[in-house]
């Protein structure tokens, strides 16, 4: 007799010390064995110098068997700890989790893939690192290939494969995965569309038929009020609501403050060849907000710079509701655009009378058709349309849908 | 057919490992053997003469160091000179490679450490298959240069898998203390190249201990010498090759094992310490 509680959490906090330099430094072992010195010989600040950061704190929940959790919160608000605490890969400061059955963390896809070797050679290397075992490889191994269709190139080596193959082939891999319990982080964002919808159907008929346990995370609320049957809002490191999914989802794009702002100004990196520098929402009297009347024109001030040429480049915008389903794409190529600089301001105007008095976000993103995303800012901005008076105004409180369908034409036939 | 599924229960939290699991470590052979096969198909992909790598490169340096052993040590003849010195390189290539593939297992495979569980002390154990296959063809044809020149060995070769057992425990020992703490410091990529090109010669891979010994230089140095482990692993091999053991102590003999010994239970168990925090510092 097994319980019906597949994981459970309790306690569990991460601290992060910052003086450590997590994330993108190594220390020399000069540099420590002076601080040590130094501790030694002036003990009092020793504690003073420490800044301490709390990744997670007090986090406890129980998942039942069959569950399908999606994990929500903002960028810092602790999901990604959490994933790698419960795939082991970090270790926590303090609590204790206890879980049953076999269980396969997918970080990302493609996992160990390594470039010399060939795509049925790297099936075998990464089904492993995943935590298949040979036999269910070899009886799995077909239907990969099959589902990668990537057939053709099994003994190419993958540094020739192109992004797409690549990744489908890495997601194949993945979606035949067959454990107790599945994390999966946003790996499922990646690889074009139709691949994308083949693989997350994949997963979903083999969680509904044997009762799989899934801890899903991503951005894209849409996917997870479609995957997950609950879900834990996640906020500075705490749990702030769990259960079901649409209360949460309310309470996200609720509490959020941190879209208030109607300017973002982003810091460029240098692997990013191109990136999204600023981008400012504008009503026609160049004022920054995020408040609008349906009847007056929206405008997105977007800067971009350029550090290295990439051909086929677009900006895209695009908006979403609520569910963050997406109601409407709007792009442009912008390689021609930049003249003798490196640096480009675009700017995107939406007619009035186009939306309805709603809530939107919207995403602005710069990427290389069915190749990659180059710099990306998703959900940015909650902005609030409000009815100026339109013919929808007397039926307040009833869903009109999003778009004022100017466009439509009425006529009386006789 | 199993009547009942056993369900495995996992336990995680803060608590350091300190002791080996070996149970788990043996679930994962497949991953183990994967990652093998991965490091000797990686080896010399793209090369124009592939394995014929594991023959050439100790071939250069047999020729550079027993022309240089000869000036050096003017005692034995050339032919004796050549294959001695052929047999210390062979070997010597095998303990360096060893060492410095295994220091590397780590942080090699960053993306491993940061994104899967699995217990990391199968990347430097996994890496150790290469070095022995590029061994084992340098040694075939080493072996029939011995026969040609020396004819059979002595019946002491019988103890050769014992001190390539031996001589692996030290390499990995030794490798696995650099691996670790090159995750957190990175000068460790540094120093050992330097420290592993210093050993090359202080250790009699072409110059014999016997010259060693006879050399006007202070006893310490000398005490030092003869407890270093590789000393002794190379003049083991020596031995099994050549039937005499150059300076054989059984007192330095028994130190060197002990400290290989402690070398290997310390690292295997600083390893063990932080391998949970490997991914908050890369």
């Amino acid at each position: 007799m097994t319980s019906d509680i597949a994981i459970k959490v309790e306690n569990i906090s991460k601290r992060y010390q910052l003086t450590q330099n997590i994330g993108g430094g190594y220390d020399s072992l000069l540099g420590s064995t002076f601080r040590g010195l130094k501790r030694t010989f002036s003990a009092k600040n020793a504690s003073q110098q420490k800044e301490e950061f709390w990744a997670l704190q007090d986090l406890n929940f129980e998942v039942k068997r069959g569950d399908r959790i999606g994990i929500i919160g903002h960028n810092g608000a602790g999901k990604s700890t959490l994933l790698k605490i419960l795939s082991r890969i970090v270790k926590p400061s303090s609590g204790r989790i206890t879980y049953e059955g076999r269980l396969a963390s997918l970080l990302e896809v493609g996992t160990g893939f390594h470039g010399d070797l060939t795509g049925r050679e790297n099936i075998y290397l990464n089904g492993s690192i995943l935590g298949m075992t040979k036999q269910e490889i070899d009886s799995k191994f077909d239907e990969i290939v099959a589902f990668s269709e990537v057939e053709q190139f099994l003994d190419t080596p993958v540094k020739r494969y192109s992004s797409g193959m690549y990744v489908r082939l890495a997601f194949s891999v993945a979606a035949h995965l067959d454990p107790d319990i599945l994390i999966v982080d946003e790996v499922l964002a990646v690889g074009d569309a139709a691949f994308q919808k083949k693989s997350i159907g994949k997963m979903e008929a083999s969680s509904q038929n044997d009762g799989k346990t899934i801890l899903f995370v991503s951005h894209n609320i849409g996917q997870i009020s479609a995957f997950c049957n609950k879900g834990i809002l996640l906020k500075q490191g705490r749990i702030i609501q769990e259960g079901a999914l649409g209360g949460i989802i309310n309470t996200y794009f609720g509490t959020d403050t941190a879209k208030e702002k109607a300017e973002f100004i982003y810091e460029h990196t240098a692997e990013k060849t191109y990136c999204i520098e600023r981008i400012r929402v504008l009503n026609t009297q160049n004022v920054l907000t995020k408040n609008f009347a349906h009847n007056e024109s929206i405008r997105l001030a977007i800067d971009i710079k350029r550090q290295r040429p990439v051909s086929d480049v677009l900006v895209s915008v695009f908006f979403n509701d609520m569910l963050d389903k997406r109601l409407f794409t709007t792009q442009i190529p912008i390689n021609d655009k930049f003249g003798n600089t490196d640096s480009l301001s675009l700017q995107l105007t939406l007619p009035s009378h186009l939306l309805t008095a709603n809530t939107y976000f919207f995403t602005v993103a710069l990427h290389v058709p069915n190749v990659q995303v180059l710099d990306e800012h998703r959900n940015l901005s909650t902005l609030s349309i409000f009815d100026n008076g339109s013919d929808y105004y007397k039926y307040q409180g009833i869903d009109m849908g999003y778009f004022f369908m100017d466009q439509a034409q009425w006529e009386v036939k006789h | 057919m199993y009547l009942y599924t056993l369900v495995m229960k996992t336990v995680i939290s803060s608590e350091d490992k300190t002791r080996l699991d070996f149970k788990e470590l043996k679930s994962y052979g497949g991953l183990f053997k994967n990652l093998s096969l991965r490091d000797v198909m990686v080896r010399y992909k793209q090369t124009w003469i592939g394995f014929g790598w594991s023959i050439f490169r100790p071939l250069i340096n047999i020729i550079i160091f027993s022309g240089l052993a000869l000036l050096v040590d003017k005692s034995k003849s050339a032919g004796e000179q050549f294959i001695t010195v052929s047999a210390g390189v062979i070997f010597w290539q095998l303990i360096s490679t060893a060492i410095a593939d295994v220091s590397n297992a780590l942080s090699n495979n960053t993306n491993l450490l940061t994104k899967v569980y699995f217990p990391k002390l199968l990347l430097p154990l996994s890496s150790i298959l290469v070095c022995i296959i590029d061994f084992a063809i340098s040694f075939s044809l080493f072996l029939i240069l011995f026969f040609v020149f020396k004819g059979l060995p002595t019946w002491t070769f019988l103890f050769m898998p014992l001190v390539l057992i031996y001589g692996l425990l030290f390499a990995f020992g030794f490798g696995l203390f650099f691996a670790t703490s090159s995750v957190k410091y990175r000068d460790v990529k540094f120093i050992l190249p330097f420290l592993l090109q210093l050993l090359f010669y202080v250790t009699p891979v072409f110059i014999s201990t016997t010259y060693f010994m006879n050399l006007a230089i202070p006893e310490f140095i000398k005490t030092i010498y003869q407890i270093n482990p590789l000393v002794q692993i190379i003049n083991a091999f020596k031995w099994c090759l050549f039937g005499s053991f150059e300076g054989f102590q059984l007192n330095y003999f028994l130190i060197s094992i002990a400290i290989t010994l402690l070398t290997l239970w310390g690292s295997v168990r600083y390893f063990l310490k932080v391998e949970n925090t490997f991914a908050d510092f890369i």
